[in-house]
């Protein structure tokens, strides 16, 4: 479903992302985790089309982002970590221009946005102006416009940031049941709480390369620890910096 | 915690099943027509917003612009009367010269827009991540470019057209192609602008700044030596016939047959064409049609060439772009900084302080001090010239008085626009201002003192420059500088009182807090203090002039005029202007300290 291939970007002589190679299957929840400036941003803006990789391939459900973006799109949702609306456009509004782009049959499409609005509860506010909109309400209404066409591909930047903590356990819920359904999830995030309870797998990026990928088992394996919290690990990991290698197979 | 209810339907449908046949992608004709239907929703919102909640800006603009409409009209109509009896031949000639300015500055214009658009702005990040066609995308950010650089254009030419159209007593064709002519002649300069921006952020983002500051450069130097060669090498008596031939022999350089201003004279000097005969009226009528169509066709093809390198280019330059933002160097402190925070007493350091952060603040922010400069740039190259219309004393003082009032009108947007939000902006940081070792006044004392050492400098050179192109007399220039600086306090006063007793402490955007009522009411009362200014500043050389001309035909009202000429009423202007200045500046400074002493963040 998600495949970097070699990625690498440069900033100038900066290597924000090295060599990145990872291969997510579908119906897996994946977390990238790493301290700011670790390349987590950079490998979402070219896993959706923002930033091409300097060196090597980016694919979505086998199509090249840099090469077919519009296939690779028409598969992909996206939530960035600070949410775009169109002030002068309801909610409700903002949802048909999102249906509309994906080409979704207008006589499905609105029976969809009920169901949106009833699960990430708009109704309140959905036919306000979304410039009235709190962060929260922003959030949500973009977490809904991401799955409206129902994509092969989610992917989340800092997903629950402004988020309420019922609206955080609705969206939880929401990754849990679509991943079921085999939906595949790319999740950057902070929150190493939340990269435990939910993700199949994480990868721990410093400087731009991939330190670890596996299970939280695995790492605590690799390091030797037992019983510890991710969060011990994930500060263990980061705070010697380079030197762990990828587990074989993952990658 | 208890569970949460599960999302119902999305949640519950198995995903790949259906979801090929949900998102069946969008056809090209439907992309135009959804970005279309956004477009007409997001205006048809915004105008019933402002028609709800900004009447007063709403009714203030339409005024202001009908006043500028017919004012252009006056002054064109006019002219067109004056060169119709005596010079019609060189009327195609200036049109040239005034399409060919307007095409080059369109190509500016758009392409900046088109930048801001396309490169910076959250709505392309959104485009970019979803299934749309770069050239689409381009479409769409390129229909609201040309509507922001081409109304300007519009506001401008229609006057002149309609006026010509008046004198020459053109048919009612003219009238009718008037509109489509100029729509199709902005079309092609607004997509060079496009191409040239799309062409200079993929192979060359590091230097499309210094790319576009030469262009920039160049094109003024171009417009300037047009201008100079035109008026102010031209040895012959002002407004003779030959003074004409001579200025305008030298602008037919701008009448070159491929140049789209060229095709746009053409077919308006085509549909123009009365006669009597009605084959020949039809001829003219179908020339003009033929340069519609040739500038119809070119846009077009323009159009279409625009997409194909959006098509191949857009994304790659946008990922380009956005490595280049975030490899930028640390910006470094600048000596000035150094020498604001090092001069004065330690109790005064917070409110310098202040005034460092605004500076550097400003020195960063482009879309400041680049309109700043072209503004004020402009109106120096305008005083430069002026000295080549060789005025007489009566009138050169008109025209500085004139001058002033311009300067004082320029300077109230920029304090409208810029100064006016500073308070409001600062709300977001209130925490951080808060919890510092100043008083609530110092902040406000800095905006004003930063928005009056800013604005001081240029508008006094500006008018030192006018009155001395001008020639006037010493004791008038003093006087305009006395005023100058009633107007540089006072305006700032307004704008920072206004700002400080009416914040808009929610609001991130500084365009949308100057467009606010707030700021509204800022750009009246600036209007309004500008005029007294201007007139009192004026009345002294006026009236000397005036009792001079009616000496002898009314010697009891030159007598009159004799009192305001002589000195003392130089001195009592000056004062007046000081008062003025200080009861403009004082008043709202005032009341605006007292109210943000009480705010509540």
């Amino acid at each position: 479903m998600i495949e970097f291939d070699h990625a690498s970007r440069t900033y100038g002589t900066k290597e924000a992302v090295c060599d990145l190679s990872l291969t997510i299957p579908a119906g897996e929840l994946f977390a990238l985790l790493g301290p700011s400036g670790a390349g987590k941003t950079t490998s979402i803006k070219m896993l959706v089309g923002l930033l091409q990789p300097s060196k090597g391939t980016v694919r979505v459900c086998g199509h090249d982002v840099v090469r077919d973006p519009r296939s690779a799109h028409q598969r992909l949702g996206y939530v960035p970590d600070e949410a775009i609306l169109y002030d002068k456009l309801s909610g409700r509004e903002f949802l048909w221009f999102i249906a509309d782009m994906f080409g979704m049959d207008r006589g499905v499409t609105a029976a969809r946005i009920e169901d949106e609005i009833v699960a990430f509860e708009l109704g309140e506010f959905v036919d306000d102006l979304a410039e009235s909109y709190s962060l929260g309400m922003k959030q949500r209404l973009v977490f809904a416009a991401a799955l409206l066409h129902a994509p092969d591909v989610l992917v989340l930047d800092e997903p629950m940031v402004g988020l309420d903590p019922r609206t955080v356990r609705i969206v939880k819920d929401l990754i849990r049941s679509r991943t079921r359904d085999g939906m595949t999830v790319f999740m950057s995030t902070h929150t190493l709480a939340m990269a435990e309870e939910l993700a199949d797998r994480v990868g721990i990026m410093v400087k731009g390369s991939l330190q670890f990928l596996g299970t939280v088992d695995e790492l605590r394996q690799q390091l030797s620890v037992e019983e510890s919290s991710l969060e011990d690990l994930y500060l263990q990991l980061t705070g010697r910096g380079a030197g762990l290698p990828a587990t074989a197979g993952n990658a | 915690m208890p569970a949460m209810p599960s999302p119902r339907s999305p949640s519950e449908q198995p995903l790949a099943a259906h979801s090929d046949e949900l998102r069946r992608g969008i056809a090209p004709q439907d992309e135009t027509r959804l970005f279309l239907r956004l477009r007409r929703r997001m205006v048809t919102s915004t105008l019933g917003h402002m028609l709800r909640t900004a009447r007063l800006r709403i009714t203030l603009v339409a005024l202001l612009s009908l006043i500028f409409w017919g004012s252009l009209f006056g002054i064109f109509y006019e002219a067109f009367l004056f060169l119709e009896d005596l010079h019609a031949d060189v009327i195609p000639m200036l049109f040239n010269a005034f399409f060919l300015s307007l095409m080059v500055m369109l190509v500016f214009s758009s392409g900046i827009l088109l930048y801001s658009g396309l490169y910076t702005s959250r709505e392309a990040r959104l485009l970019l991540t979803l299934p749309a066609t770069p050239d689409a995308i381009f479409a769409h950010v390129f229909r609201e470019s040309i509507w922001f650089s081409s109304w300007g254009f519009v506001l401008l030419g229609s006057p002149m057209l309609v006026a010509y159209g008046l004198v020459h007593d053109a048919p009612p064709a003219y009238y009718l192609l008037m509109l489509p002519l100029m729509v199709s002649f902005v079309i092609i300069p607004a997509t060079v602008g496009g191409m040239l921006c799309l062409t200079l952020v993929r192979w060359l983002p590091r230097l499309r700044l210094h790319v576009l500051t030469v262009a920039g450069v160049l094109a003024v130097a171009l417009v300037g030596w047009l201008g100079w060669s035109a008026f102010s090498q031209n040895d012959a008596d002002r407004l003779t016939t030959s003074w004409f031939e001579q200025a305008f022999s030298r602008l037919a350089v701008t009448e070159q047959r491929f140049l789209p201003s060229w095709w746009l004279t053409s077919g308006l000097m085509e549909a123009s064409h009365r006669s009597s005969d009605p084959q020949r009226q039809w001829a003219a009528l179908a020339e003009a049609g033929a340069f519609l169509a040739v500038l119809v066709s070119n846009g077009l093809f323009l159009q279409m060439l625009a997409g194909m390198l959006a098509r191949t280019w857009y994304r790659r330059g946008y990922g380009l772009l956005a490595g280049e933002f975030t490899a930028r160097r640390a910006p470094q402190a600048s000596w000035i900084d150094h020498a604001i925070e090092r001069l004065g007493s330690k109790q005064g350091l917070p409110l310098r302080l202040l005034l460092v952060k605004d500076l550097r603040l400003f020195r960063r922010d482009i879309a400041q001090w680049s309109q700043f400069a072209i503004f004020f740039g402009l109106l120096a190259i305008y005083f430069v010239n002026l000295r080549s219309f060789h005025y007489d004393s009566s009138y050169a003082s008109l025209i500085g008085s004139l001058n002033l009032g311009v300067v004082g009108l320029i300077l109230s947007t920029f304090t409208t626009r810029f100064v006016y939000p500073m308070i409001s902006l600062e709300g977001r940081r209130f925490w951080i201002l808060g919890l510092l070792p100043l008083r609530r006044d110092q902040i406000v004392w800095s905006k004003f003192l930063f928005s009056v050492a800013g604005s001081l400098p240029p508008c006094c050179l500006l008018i030192l420059l006018s009155d001395r192109m001008l020639g006037l007399p010493g004791k008038a220039i003093l006087l305009h500088e006395i005023a100058c600086v009633a107007l540089c306090v006072g305006l700032s006063g307004i704008a920072v009182g206004l700002g400080a007793r009416i914040p808009d402490l929610r609001e991130a955007s500084p365009s949308k807090i100057a467009a606010g009522f707030g700021g509204t009411l800022s750009l009246v009362l600036s209007s309004l203090f500008i005029m007294p200014v201007v007139l009192v500043a004026g009345l002294p050389f006026h009236a000397e002039a005036a009792a001079r001309s009616m000496g002898g035909s009314f010697p009891w009202l030159a007598g009159l005029l004799g009192v305001f000429a002589a000195s003392s009423g130089a001195a009592a202007s000056a004062g007046s202007l000081i008062f003025l200045g200080l009861l403009a500046g004082g008043m709202p400074l005032l009341l605006g300290i007292r109210s943000f002493r009480r705010l509540e963040a």
